[in-house]
């Protein structure tokens, strides 16, 4: 069994652990959100539809971060603009991620077998490397945690105002649609910045299931946000050495022991990680 | 004679080429209540949203004392989001307009004062989902409250509450008016218009606008709500109720 220390100690386990510590800051304050506004699809949506980006930046050598930004910010915005069209109200963007999801999803899986034969690109682009990042990754969530912070404080009172009542904060003079489409892209562009070290498949696992957890034992939104962080921490830190243990990619443990924890808290509290 | 705080003249709205609403003109002075009338789909919600900036008119013309204040229904608001009754009224305060910034110590005060106001200064702390179906309307009427509106648009402030809230509510309402303030109170309860200075009968058009005693007769009322309507004859009178439900609509 080895020692934790060496999380701190291996050069390649402490990128990991600090690209893991980033993400927790990002997962902890925007998880808090999509939890609250029932993002949740939506946010693994936006990962996996940086698919076909991905796949055509890797086949000819553009960035994928700039693909993948660019892919995820118009899947923000087709997503609030079609949801704005047919929801109820306006406000409903399931359907409209389900459908943009869908024509992603069948653009890449083309793009990689038929039109770049991208191959062993593919699994890598799913899953991430959390154990092979460089240095442009950790900027990346660096920035992205800045942004994600400073977004969260400055528009944190409108989000709650529409999400507690989308009617009564319009008559307050606030954009709900502005409010919706800022929070879409700072999650889309978030998806973005886990992608490199969980893959578009597994981003949910970085900032849904954190939050979720943290939803069943919290009253506030502050608590929600502090607590959020405290397990997105704990779980990237125990996965992570258990991915080290097990010798095993890091992404799936740290999935696996959100989606575990989930589940305990829904059973001992009677409340729905959903 | 008091100054005029809400003046509408032949106002017509709608939703695409489609018109919800036509031929509306009402004039309401200062410390003046008025009760609009409607069926569901009469175009009570739109007058509002005319009012309050979200709908263009497609003719006609609106003039207001200010930015109205707006008390939306409890059915609107999620009972499971995390916020407590202080925090709602708070939400009023980004009616000025500074949302990205926390809110000031006078903003803080002005919350917990409305709170005070409406009876629930002991329950700021409380989580709105918590409260009573009374104790939510009355910590909406906070957040409106909060904004000093000069006109106050409220969206059946008295549905399903309980009748020590209702008082409290009805108390607030008297304090506003003497204020100098406008309410306009959509409603479904004919025999409560009596109690107003004026009554807006809207069925798609306006049917009636004027006093109690002018408005609300048995033709003006049939026009405003046809079959819906029920008039009961007993000892001392007659009294109009409506057989709607309780939705949502234009």
């Amino acid at each position: 069994m080895p020692s934790p220390l060496d999380l701190a100690d291996l050069p390649f386990l402490r990128e990991a652990l600090l690209e893991l510590v980033l993400l927790a800051v990002t997962g902890g304050v925007l998880g808090a959100w999509i939890v609250l506004r029932r993002l949740a699809f939506f946010s693994h949506a936006a990962g996996s539809a940086t698919f076909p980006g991905l796949v055509a930046a890797d086949a000819s050598g553009v960035s994928p971060t700039i693909a993948g930004l660019a892919v995820a910010l118009g899947y923000a915005g087709g997503v609030q603009r079609a949801g704005r069209a047919a929801g109820e109200g306006g406000r409903d963007h399931g359907e409209a991620t389900a459908l943009l999801l869908v024509a992603a999803l069948a653009t890449g899986v083309i793009l990689a077998s038929d039109v770049f034969e991208s191959g062993a690109a593919v699994d890598r682009l799913l899953f991430g490397t959390l154990l092979g990042l460089d240095t442009a990754d950790l900027v990346l969530s660096a920035v992205v945690a800045v942004i994600a912070a400073a977004g969260a404080v400055a528009l944190g009172r409108t989000w709650s105002a529409v999400g507690f009542d989308p009617d009564g904060a319009d008559a307050l003079g606030l954009s709900a649609a502005r409010a919706d489409l800022s929070l879409l892209v700072l999650v889309a562009v978030a998806a973005v910045a886990a992608i490199p070290a969980v893959g578009v498949l597994l981003v949910t696992a970085i900032y849904v299931l954190p939050a979720a957890a943290a939803r069943m034992f919290t009253t506030s939104i502050r608590g929600l946000v502090a607590c959020a962080l405290g397990v997105a921490l704990a779980e990237g830190i125990v996965g992570l050495y258990l991915a080290y243990w097990l010798d095993v990619p890091a992404g799936p443990p740290v999935a696996m022991l959100g989606a575990l924890v989930c589940l305990v808290l829904a059973a001992a509290t009677g409340r729905s990680a959903a | 004679m008091s100054a005029t705080a809400v003046r509408v003249e032949q106002l017509a709205a709608g939703y695409g080429s489609e018109p919800v609403l036509e031929h509306v003109t009402l004039e309401a002075r200062a410390g003046q209540s008025v009760c609009v009338l409607g069926p569901n789909g009469g175009g009570k919600t739109t007058l509002f949203r005319v009012l309050l900036g979200e709908l263009e008119p497609t003719a006609g013309s609106v003039e207001l004392s200010g930015r109205p204040a707006y008390m939306a229904q409890t059915e609107r608001t999620r009972l499971d989001f995390p916020v407590t009754a202080l925090d709602v009224a708070l939400m009023g305060t980004l009616a000025a307009g500074r949302w990205w910034l926390p809110p000031r110590r006078t903003e803080r005060d002005a919350a917990a004062v409305a709170l005070e106001r409406v009876g629930l200064g002991d329950r700021a702390g409380v989580r709105f989902g918590e409260l009573s179906g009374g104790q939510r309307q009355r910590a909406l009427l906070a957040r409106a409250l909060v904004q000093d509106a000069r006109v106050l648009l409220l969206d059946e402030p008295l549905s399903g509450v309980d009748p020590a809230s209702a008082r409290l509510i009805n108390r607030v309402f008297d304090e506003l008016r003497s204020e100098g303030r406008v309410l306009l109170v959509a409603s479904h309860d004919v025999e409560s218009a009596r109690s107003f200075d004026l009554v807006l009968c809207l069925n798609r058009h306006q049917v009636a606008f004027g006093a109690p005693a002018e408005t609300l007769n048995r033709a003006a009322l049939q026009a405003t709500y046809g079959h819906e309507l029920i008039v009961l004859e007993d000892g001392g009178g007659t009294r109009a109720v409506t057989v709607q439900h309780h939705e949502h609509g234009h």
